[in-house]
């Protein structure tokens, strides 16, 4: 306790990048890389994981369908640790501010070495747009990014997020959202994992009555380790949250979920629910699951739920009754398990898009 | 129903800061020296005339807790406690047998009286010569149950009811200071097997001082013949009290030990780190239920007890079974977290929990379900309620190990918001490793119904007899796991409880 350790080669690569009196080299020179000690890591162990990663500067390379808007040199200040270093050590920080009717698709893949990379998103009043993101982490890669999305006053976001599977690599993508009053915005994960990845989105309910639909569906294979965790902080009155994650591990993987739903005092009537649902496939498989409630409003409506289990062998009796081989009936429910999450997408082409992508995954996986 | 009635008689009958166990016995205390070190250490287990074994324990806890940091993870904020300025011992001065009742002092009578144990039983409670034939008598007339009691009266446990009874049945239920002399085997077996020394920073401060508490052991077989019951009570001022309870079942025994709460009103901080531990082996049972109704403090959240308690289960044998069950009303500051280690195959643990929090109260509060044998079952069953400015968070851990096949787990949790200017938080963590279990966790936080409380003040019920009423119906699952006499009391302290809350 309070004890520093000593850097391991990441942080060190890290430390010589940064400079003196800079708020992010000072965070990382007293607590390190965030580590299972600290709470909010405690089943993802990242220090452990990326100290062990080549500790040589990589390359990022991001295919957009278009030039960003702006390019600025700082970034916002972040009371995050991975955020603080993804804006202390990135050099530029990219800015698009989206069209009505258009949809953004990135495509980022990180080589090798590691990366950091800040991107700022904003979505203008009125509006309606998609954003499609797919993340690929190549062997020995660690990619640390952080995207800010602002939805301004009555604008709607649909935001998509592919993780490719990266066995020998490491990810922590974090978002930071803000919704204006009246916003809408909606978001889908589906994740593979890494050696260790952490998908970690904050939404802030900023403004009165905006909306926000936050799901996610993770397959986590062997040797494989996929975190989901997100704070949503209610502090204007009449804001909606509703969530629902799914998680299948199957062998040796691990897959954690952490959700935390905020309301302040001033957030009457909010009404947030928050789901989660995990499947175990196989004995060496570990969930791990947080779903928290912080509550300081009465006139309130917060749920969460949180079941883990196996396939339900009543389910698959029935379905080999009549006729199914018994691997087929099992990918079956596990599709349909995670499905529910993706169903929800309301555009019909990219909902058909992840379900394929869902389903040729499967395949591997289980 | 009438229990309903008490509750809306006792909120019209009490002030809003007046508090009915808020009384102090002005009796000749003899308090150990101020501070904590060796030397206190010493004194406490020389008052006690422990043998060797017992001082060594002690002081090897002592040694590790001056390496310990007080933790600071939970959700509640207090000034610094200053452990140098307490006395870890206070005992009545004159304890010994009394002649007749005229020779005991009134206050510790009145004491008595206040706590609503009848004259009789009082009588056999203060080892009055010739009282030990009226305790049958006593009970009878006392209570509609057989309940026996151990009374802790500050430190000194000053006497144990119906141990005659007890011993027919082969059960030991006595002060753990005289367990010590009495049953040292049993006593060196088993202390520290389920909270080890070094298991927190509070629990190895308990090791290190702790005062008396209670003993039991239940043989083979028995199934014990009453509710075993105690009252601890926290009497004089900067004093802080440290008890320990143990509670062995042997196999194929059960037992139902009511453990129930009250303390004076004091302007200074009372600190209160109690350690409990129950052990069941193969198809035994312990029941362990808790009203727990010390001074909160008063309306500016000034005075009122810390109570750091650390209850730990072990199902050790096959198909073994412990229920925690606890109301929860006072208190300061909470810091407690009843747990089952289900470690023989079947084997069950379950906490029903009812936590009400008004004025500046904190609460951290919740359970500990960890799973490593197989079939193992557990249920956590929480009822939050929030008033006044006070905040109060559930925080539990369901673990399943990978051995554990075939462990099932249901946790519920509901909290109540009473007005806006409190907070309800709830922190499950869940983990598990093996895909032969099945865990569940529900969680709720609401208001109470406008249309609830709408029609029942429709029907005549003025408005804080209304939440009273709402509020026993939201913890109807809970109250219905306590035994007989303690769910009537429980109805009665949520509505004095949640007083002044509303409008």
């Amino acid at each position: 306790m309070g004890v520093a350790m000593p850097p391991n080669a990441m942080e060190a690569a890290f430390l010589a990048q940064l400079d003196e009196n800079v708020p992010a080299r000072e965070m990382l020179a007293e607590a390190g890389l965030p580590h299972r000690r600290i709470e909010e890591w405690k089943w993802s162990d990242l220090r452990a994981v990326v100290g062990k990663l080549p500790a040589e500067p990589g390359v990022l390379t991001f295919v957009a369908a278009r030039e960003s808007d702006t390019v600025a040199k700082q970034g916002q200040e972040s009371a995050l640790c991975m955020p603080l270093l993804a804006s202390a050590l990135s050099k530029e920080l990219h800015i698009y501010t989206l069209k009505n009717g258009e949809t953004l698709e990135l495509n980022v893949d990180a080589s090798a070495g590691f990366t950091h990379q800040q991107l700022l998103v904003l979505v203008p009043a009125g509006i309606k747009a998609q954003l499609l993101e797919h993340y690929t982490v190549q062997s020995c890669a660690f990619a640390n990014l952080t995207l800010t999305i602002v939805v301004e006053t009555d604008a709607r976001l649909d935001r998509v997020v592919k993780q490719d599977a990266a066995p020998e690599g490491a990810l922590v993508l974090t978002s930071l959202i803000k919704l204006a009053p009246k916003a809408r915005m909606a978001q889908t994960t589906l994740g593979f994992g890494a050696r260790l990845a952490r998908i970690e989105t904050h939404v802030s309910h900023a403004g009165e009555g905006a909306q926000i639909r936050l799901d996610g569906a993770c397959v986590v294979g062997a040797g494989l380790h996929l975190d989901q965790t997100s704070v949503v902080c209610h502090e204007g009155a009449h804001g909606q949250t509703d969530e629902l994650f799914k998680t299948v591990v199957a062998r040796d993987g691990k897959g954690v979920f952490q959700g935390k739903v905020y309301v302040s005092g001033g957030a009457q009537k909010t009404d947030a629910r928050m789901q989660h649902r995990g499947l175990l496939l196989d004995d060496k498989a570990e969930i791990d699951a947080k779903p928290e409630l912080e509550i300081y409003a009465d006139d309130v409506v917060c749920t969460h739920g949180n079941a883990l289990g196996a396939i339900d062998d009543e389910a698959l009796f029935y379905m080999r009754q009549r006729g199914l081989p018994e691997a087929a009936a099992r990918t079956l429910l596990i599709e349909s398990f995670l499905a529910e999450p993706l169903e929800r997408i309301e555009d019909e082409k990219v909902r058909e898009h992840l379900l394929a992508l869902l389903r040729t995954r499967l395949g591997v996986v289980t | 129903m009438p229990a309903i009635k008490e509750t809306i008689e006792d909120v019209r009958r009490l002030e809003a800061d007046k508090y009915k166990y808020g009384f102090t016995t002005e009796i000749e205390q003899e308090f150990g020296p101020k501070g904590l070190n060796e030397e206190t250490i010493r004194f406490i287990s020389g008052k006690k005339n422990e043998p060797r074994w017992m001082l060594d324990w002690r002081l090897d806890a002592y040694r590790r807790w001056t390496r310990m940091a007080e933790p600071n993870w939970a959700k509640v904020d207090y000034p610094p406690i200053d452990y140098q300025g307490l006395h870890y011992y206070a005992a009545p001065k004159n304890a010994s047998k009394y002649k007749n009742l005229g020779e005991v002092p009134q206050e510790l009578l009145d004491t008595y009286k206040k706590l609503g144990i009848p004259r009789k039983e009082a009588e056999v409670l203060l080892g009055l010569e010739g009282a030990g034939q009226s305790a049958a008598e006593a009970r009878t007339e006392a209570l509609s149950g057989q309940v026996a009691v151990d009374a802790v009266f500050d430190s000194v446990s000053v006497a144990t009811t119906f141990k005659e009874e007890l011993a027919k049945a082969g059960v030991i239920f006595m002060p753990i200071s005289e367990a010590i002399h009495e049953h040292p085997e049993l006593v060196r077996k088993y202390l520290g097997a389920v909270v080890p020394v070094t298991d927190n920073f509070f629990a190895t401060l308990n090791s290190a001082v702790f005062s008396d508490g209670s003993f039991v052991y239940v043989p083979k077989g028995v199934r014990c013949p009453m509710e075993l019951s105690t009252y601890f009570r926290i009497n004089a001022a900067g004093a802080g009290q440290f008890e320990r309870t143990l509670i062995i079942a042997d196999e194929g025994s059960y037992v139902s030990y009511l453990e129930g709460c009250t303390a004076p009103m004091r302007d200074e901080n009372q600190l209160h780190a109690a350690v409990v531990e129950l052990l069941a082996f193969d198809d035994a049972e312990i029941k362990y239920s808790t009203v727990q109704n010390w001074w909160p403090g008063d309306v500016e959240g000034k005075g009122g007890v810390y109570n750091f308690v650390t209850k730990r289960a072990n199902c050790h044998g096959r198909n073994s079974k412990v229920s925690w069950t606890q109301v929860e009303t006072g208190s300061a500051i909470t810091w407690k977290y009843p747990s089952c280690v289900l470690k023989g195959d079947n084997s069950r643990g379950e906490f029903y929990s009812i936590a009400v929090t008004n004025g500046r109260q904190q609460a951290d509060t919740g359970s500990k379900m960890i799973h490593l044998g197989r079939n193992t079952k557990s249920r956590i069953i929480s009822k939050g309620i929030s008033a006044g400015r006070s905040d109060q968070t559930y925080r539990g851990l369901v673990s399943v190990h990978g051995k554990a096949e075939g462990a099932r787990n249901f946790t519920q949790c509901d909290s109540l918001l009473i007005g806006d200017t409190c907070g309800a938080h709830t922190v499950p963590y869940v983990e598990t490793r093996t895909p032969k279990a099945v865990l569940e966790h529900e969680a709720s936080t609401s208001r109470l119904s406008e249309e609830q409380l709408f029609y029942a003040r429709q029907r005549g019920l003025d408005e804080e007899s209304a939440v009273a009423l709402l509020v026993n119906g939201f913890c109807r699952e809970v109250l219905q796991e306590l035994p007989m006499e303690f769910a009537v009391e429980a109805q009665a302290l949520l509505g004095v409880s949640l007083e002044g809350s509303v409008g």
